[in-house]
This record gives structure tokens, sequence and C-alpha cells, in this order.
């Protein structure tokens, strides 16, 4: 079975709908934007609820519609072992940075770094990792854009790329972050509505008799499912040391994922920082789970009907598995829901990159220029960025979800390791912090060129001693648990064998916990390097081990 | 620093590092521990002729009777516990860090 690739007009419609709202909203929320700060953190006036929700609309892109489902006909269970390390990630990030980096006051991930270290050259080294790990996230979710174009109207994806990319951009110029904040918020509730609805319907054509709560509406199918497909929940699949990547991926990259942590420079307080979390996970968890149950419902769906997809096609099973057993109206829906998905992440990625290239790397080389023409520049960078990364984007991935997990694998070891040590150890320094970044984000990024880019076997690249143990299903995976450990060894290495930081930097790590006086001994202990240092190296001995005993 | 304010930094510390280690367990580890205690839950059985490219020629599956729901154990729990189960230790978590900062205020 292929995907329509035909004008689908009722599609068109709602798209044409969410998009008008969109930039509609941008405009009125243009009104709030007066100084550097409302354009880039919305003035720091952001509640738990809408941020929580701006966050959802962040975490919930198209690979979660597209992507994970795809992943999951292809990989099975250890797809769904991704999702469930990425929506503990939030959790992960809440107790470790999210009401600590509000306390801070720093407008951007970059600028936390280069504050908290007292180093220009390592706001430079952020701003750089800053734009790959975007890039290589927006190429997956601009191309996602381009297959439900391509869906509903038949125009290459290309072309969904170009319009979606110029659609974004514009409403991101225009409204700045409190136009970023409101249409994500909207494009959350929409998104969640219009995944869920379709889903249940789906379920309830396939016979699932708890068809009305999609994320656990399908357990009563299980018997006849394994019967049909009888490998679906099988776990053993991969080396361990699979799953210890995927959890290190999600849980430090989604703190080094610049435009995640931007949402809490938004809000007004660590409060406020802490319980946007705790709704947004929720939301995600059950949107996510909604995901696992239409990635069921397609692969018992390809078996008991005996369609073919073929694998090049994956990306698009959502909405041939909509149309199939739900129809247009709800086909339409899922399209709406898609495309204010991939607006919202695409949206954050662009505000974070602008404000990276004006606030961090222009206000760093030129401290002197004001805010107002700061702001009037900011506009400009929005949109040549825009137009860059949609010319990045024009040669996307094959495989959408993937180049996300790269994006979290070099965030996690080149900037979510500097973000953790700098607010819960003081001994932590810039010369470690550098080596830590350099070296992390390098290694990760040179096995990205080979293995994501140039498409070699992972086993095969010229990564000494190592290569050979990055075998199986997403064997490359387990770069993460080679450059995260070793991103952290070396951080904490350097930073003991070089002088401490001057007390004012570290009198910062007392003020982000709250504390209004200081004390040199608090977050200044050896337990926690020590045992950061003893799991760093297990894990990377581990990956070595248990070779015979699991699937090359 | 005086006790009130140690004892704080003790409850921040230690609060955050089992909250850290459960979320990690249930939310990113529970799928390696499952497949680490695979002599538990599962047992071995040769593998479809289609899948052996990707699983070798031998695979775990769970042992039947092990579900909840319909669903096999380990995947009910990895998909509870990593929604509903971080979701809860996240709020235990900031309802523990409202009462720290309402003591730091005071």
């Amino acid at each position: 079975m292929e995907p329509r690739g035909e004008l689908f007009v009722l599609g068109l419609v709602l798209t044409i709908v969410v998009l008008l709202i969109s930039v509609f909203i941008s405009v009125w929320a243009r009104r709030f934007t007066r100084t550097l700060g409302d354009y880039y953190v919305a003035g720091r006036s952001i509640g738990a609820l809408n941020n929580g929700l701006a966050m959802v609309s962040l975490a919930l892109s198209l690979t979660t519609f597209i992507g994970l489902t795809a992943l999951i006909i292809e990989g099975l269970y250890i797809a769904v072992a991704v999702y469930a390390g990425f929506t503990g990630a939030f959790i992960g990030m809440l107790v470790l940075a999210a009401p600590f980096l509000r306390r801070h006051k720093s407008f951007t991930t970059m600028a936390f770094i280069a504050e908290r270290y007292d180093s220009k050259t390592l706001r430079y080294i952020s701003v750089i990792v800053m734009m790959i790990v975007s890039v290589l996230y927006l190429g997956g979710n601009l191309k996602g854009i381009g297959i439900v174009f391509y869906f509903l109207l038949g125009v290459p994806e290309l072309w969904g790329i170009i319009v979606g990319g110029l659609v974004v951009t514009l409403y991101v110029t225009l409204g700045g972050m409190y136009g970023v904040t409101y249409n994500q918020t909207f494009q959350s509730i929409v998104l969640i509505f219009c995944l869920m609805f379709p889903v249940a319907v789906v379920l309830r054509s396939i016979g699932a008799s708890g068809w009305a709560f999609p994320p656990l509406g399908y357990g009563d199918m299980v018997p006849l499912m394994t019967e049909v497909v009888p490998h679906y929940f099988w776990a053993m699949v991969a080396h361990p040391v699979t799953y210890i990547a995927i959890f290190l991926g999600s849980f430090f990259g989604i703190i080094g994922l610049p435009h995640f942590v931007m949402r809490y420079f938004t809000v007004r307080d660590a409060r406020e920082a802490r319980w946007s979390t705790v709704i947004c996970v929720f939301l995600v968890g059950l949107v996510n789970t909604t995901v696992y149950a239409t990635g069921f419902a397609a692969v018992y769906y390809m078996q008991t009907a005996g369609v073919d997809i073929a694998p090049a096609a994956y990306d698009y099973v959502v909405f041939i598995l909509v149309e199939a057993l739900a129809g247009e109206g709800w086909l339409a829906l899922a399209i709406a829901g898609s495309v204010a998905a991939g607006l919202s992440t695409v949206s954050g990625l662009l505000l974070i990159m602008g404000a990276g290239l004006i606030h961090d790397l222009y206000g760093s080389i030129k401290p002197d220029v004001g805010d107002e023409k700061k702001l009037k520049l900011s506009y400009g960078a929005m949109i040549v960025v825009g137009v860059l990364v949609i010319l990045f984007s024009l040669d996307p991935p094959e495989f959408i979800l993937e180049a996300i997990m790269w994006a979290f694998g070099i965030a996690a070891a080149g900037l979510g390791v500097p973000i953790v040590l700098g607010i819960w150890w003081k001994r932590t320094n810039k010369y470690g912090v550098g080596a830590g970044m350099v070296v992390g984000t390098l290694v990760s990024f040179v096995c990205w060129i080979m293995i994501g880019y140039m498409g070699m076997d992972p086993v095969d690249i010229p990564f000494p001693f190592f290569a050979q143990y990055f075998y199986g299903p997403l064997g490359w995976i387990k770069v993460i648990a080679f450059t995260v450990p070793l991103s952290f060894i070396l951080t904490i290495v350097v930073s003991w064998l070089t002088p401490p930081p001057p007390e004012e930097l570290q009198r910062q790590v007392d003020e982000m916990h709250g504390w209004s006086d200081v004390d040199p001994t608090r977050y200044n202990g050896k337990a926690l390097p020590i045992t950061i240092i003893v799991l760093s190296v297990f894990i990377i001995w581990f990956m070595t081990t248990l070779y015979d005993q699991f699937p090359k | 620093m005086s006790n009130s304010s140690r004892r704080g930094y003790k409850v921040e510390v230690w609060v955050t590092a089992v909250c850290f280690f459960i979320v990690a367990v249930i939310g990113g580890f529970f799928s390696s521990i499952v497949v680490i205690l695979n002599e538990r839950f599962f047992h071995q059985v040769p593998t479809p002729e289609p899948l052996i490219p990707a699983y070798g020629e031998t695979m775990f599956v769970s042992i039947e009777g092990l579900e909840v729901l319909g669903f096999p154990l380990h995947y009910f729990l990895l998909v509870v516990l990593s929604w509903i189960g971080v979701t809860l230790i996240g709020a235990i978590w900031c309802i523990v860090m409202d009462r720290l900062e309402e003591q730091q205020r005071a």
C-alpha cells in the first residue's frame, strides 16, 4: 500500500486553519513584546499550566506522531523502551535542572554555561553545539511537515519543508517567545485531541473493547495480536547497554537540548518551573502511550488485513491507518494535529537558534550594543536562521526519529553534562567543562557523520576497540553509552586537576538552590563526583561484556 | 551553616537522589532490568526465521500467565510506570521542594 499523495481538500482546509490561527496568535502576541527579555523569555511571566502545555507541544513533535509509529513497526518493543526513557527524562530534568536554571536568570543554555563558568570560549563552543543539535532536530521535524504535505497535496516533500518552514519562520519572527508560547499552548491542545480521537476510532474499528481510552484500551486484544504477531512484546532484543544508552541520551539529552531548557527561563519562578514539568510529563505520557497503541494497531492491521506497506512508507503509516480504518474526517483531524506538532517544535528550535546567534554570539562579541538594537537584529536573525534551516533540511534523514535520537546523544554529551555538574558540583570549572564538552561533542558528532550521514555500518566505523560492540538493532545508539560517560569523566577529572573556580562562581550554585547564605561545603563533596566516575567507567566497561550473549 | 539549613540541604540532596534513582529505574533502566533479569521473567525459544537477522538464533519471550489487563507484565509495567509512576514521583519531589523553599524564605 502506498500513501495517497493526492489533493485532500478537508485535510488541507484544517491545516490552513491551524496555520492561520498560529500566525494570528503571533500577531496578537506581538503587542506584549517591548524588550529583549520579552522577545526571548516572554518577560519571565508564564505560569505553570501555560508552560506545561507549551512543553508538551515541544516534546510531542512530528517524530512522535510519525517517527515513533514507524520505529515501533521496525523495532517493536525497543521503540517503546526509547519513549519510556524519554517520558521519564522529563522528571530527570525536573529534579536535576529545571528550578535551578530558573533561579539562575539566564536567557539561554549558552548564557548559563558562559556565566556559570565565566568563559567566553565556552559560550562560543556551546553556541556551536546548540546549532548542531538544533539543525539535526529540525531536519527531522521539517521532513515530517514535508511528509504531511505530500499526503495532503501529492506535492513532493520538498514543498512541505519550504512552506512549513516559511510559515513557522514568519510567526516566530513576529511573535517572539510570547507568540511561541501561546502558539505552543494552542498546538498542544490541538495535537492531543487530534491524536486521541482518531486513534480511539481506529481501535474501535479493529475490535478493541477499551477503545475509548487508547493508552491501554487495546489490552484485551493482546492475545489475538500475539497470535498474528508473536514477537511483538518480546523484550529481549539487544545488549542491556543499549537501554543504558537510551537512559543516558534521554535523561541528559533533554537537559542539553536548549529549546526545552529555554522554557524554564520564561516562567515566573522556580515553583512554576517545577509544576509545569509535572503537568507536561503527565500529558506527554498520555500521548506517548496512545502512540504505542497506534503502532500496535498498525502492526495488527498490516498482519490481519494482509496489507503490505513498504518500509520507505512507514513514516506515513499513521495516516494510512486512520484513513483505512477511521475515514477521511478523522484523517483530516490527524493531519491538522500533525502539522500543529511539527510547527510547535520547529518554532521553539528557531527561537533558540536566533537567541544563540544574537544574544549569545553577537552580544558577546559586541557587549556595548543596546537591547533595542539587539531586538531589531533578532527579527532579522530569525528570518536568516529560518531560511538556512530550510536549506539544511532539503536533504533530510531517511527515518526522522533516528536524527532526533542523534540530537539527544550529542546534546547529552555536549551540553547536558556541563549543566548538571554546574548545578550540583561547585568544584566544576571551565577547564573541565571545556574538555568534556569538546571531546564529548566531537566524538558524538563524528560518529553521526559516519553512521547517520554517510550511512556506514556502526561496526565498521574507525572507532578504535569500541566499534566492534556497536552491533545489533539500533547498535549505533551505544555510542551514547561511551560519549556521555566520557564527558562526565573528563569534566570531573580535569576540574579536579586544575584550580577551583573563584568564590563568586561557586556562590551561584548556592543561589541556584535557593539559599540566601553561602556555604563552601554545600554541593562540594567528593561523593557525587566519585560516584559518577565509578558509574561512568562501569558503563563503558559493561559495553564490552556479554558480547556472545546477545544478537549481533 | 545553621542546623536548619544543614537539614534542609540534606533533605534536598537525598530526596533528589532518591527520586532520580527511582525515575531512572522505572523510566529509564526498567527495560534494562527486565533484560538483565530475563532468567526470572523470560524463557528462551528459537527465533522465527524472518527475525533471525535482527534477533539472532534464539530469543527470550515472556512466560505465559504474567499478564495485567491482557498485557504481558513487563510491557504493562514499562508503560504504566514510565508514565503514571514518574508523574507521581515528580509531584512528590515538587511538594518536598515547595516546603523546603518556604523554609528557606523563613
